[in-house]
């Protein structure tokens, strides 16, 4: 953190936002002219069956508003937790260069508690799915 | 009134106006994209004050996984969002008190402090000077913090554990 001495100015981030924008506005014209293209070509003869909501070729039944089952909201949390995880490898992996060996070892006990994490719920079958859940 | 202040108004703007949607809108889903993309402001204001790390990991942990989170758990409470209120009038009392409460306290803070008409001196936390620092002065937390997440990890799994025992009666107590 240094500070920066430029009046008038609120970042110094000139170049990076001037690509940034950039960017930002090349992937939004990609994403429109891909929208309005597959609108213009697309063929646009409505029928029931063409406008029933597509689920895997199945005729969907039922309402669409119903409870989630729990598991899914587990795995939410796991994506969470491994998530926040991974920032602090991000923020490592940014600087291993100059943390060498010491932040080595520090991200390696790191990424071993979060293995030994992974291995638990593994083995207690947090990431079961479907029939094989039941079987336990 | 430079192109950032301008970048910055317009952000602001966004920022006030996508959180303001979020918190009036009937279908908590439309509510949960409104707040990704005031989260996508609050990123871009992060960049614009040169803190771009920072940006990057508001996109990634709050637009990113506590909105995955905060969109499940809609799914599984709301079942039919019909047309009632969100809360009941007697709980609009309070929060309407705390909320005129906090906007007197800002206003009196920002008033009588003398120093608040001086601009903020802005500053540069490249990514990694900002990687380099924590784990060179907070190493010993971070390792603290992965065993932080390793008990959220199994709490999080003996929870759903527990909500499911209930409704399966045949399983054996298997730990």
């Amino acid at each position: 953190m240094q500070p920066i001495e430029a009046a008038g100015m609120l970042s110094c981030w000139e170049p990076g936002i001037f690509s940034l924008t950039i960017y930002g506005i090349l992937i939004l014209a990609f994403i429109v002219s891909q929208l309005f293209i597959a609108y213009w070509l697309g063929e646009k003869r409505k029928n029931p069956e063409k406008l029933r909501p597509y689920e895997s070729g199945i005729i969907p039944t039922g309402t669409a508003r119903l409870r989630y089952p729990v598991p899914f909201y587990l795995v939410a949390i796991f994506f969470l937790i491994f998530d926040v995880e991974a920032a602090f490898i991000f923020s490592w992996a940014i600087a291993y260069k100059a943390l060498g060996w010491s932040g080595w070892l520090q991200i390696s006990f790191f990424i071993i508690v979060l293995i030994l994490g992974l291995v638990y719920i593994w083995n207690k079958g947090g990431l079961e799915w479907g029939p094989t859940a039941k079987e336990e | 009134m430079t192109i950032y202040s301008i970048i910055f108004y317009l952000l602001s703007v966004l920022i006030l106006v996508t959180t303001a949607l979020a918190i009036t809108r009937r279908n908590m889903v439309h509510a949960v994209v409104y707040l990704i993309f005031s989260f996508f402001g609050s990123a871009m204001l992060f960049y614009l004050f040169g803190a771009p790390f920072l940006a990057v990991l508001e996109v990634i942990i709050y637009a990113g996984a506590i909105m995955v989170l905060f969109l499940f758990i809609v799914m599984m409470l709301k079942v039919d969002t019909g047309g009632e209120r969100l809360f009941p009038l007697s709980q609009w009392l309070p929060a309407a008190v705390c909320g005129v409460l906090y906007l007197v306290l800002g206003i009196g803070i920002v008033v009588s402090d003398p120093n608040s008409h001086d601009a903020l001196k802005t500053a540069r936390a490249e990514p990694g000077a900002f990687g380099q620092y924590i784990f060179q002065n907070h190493w010993l937390s971070i390792e603290i913090i992965s065993l932080l997440l390793l008990v959220a990890v199994i709490g999080a799994l003996l929870l759903a554990r527990r909500s499911k025992r209930p409704s399966a009666q045949e399983i054996p107590e298997g730990e």
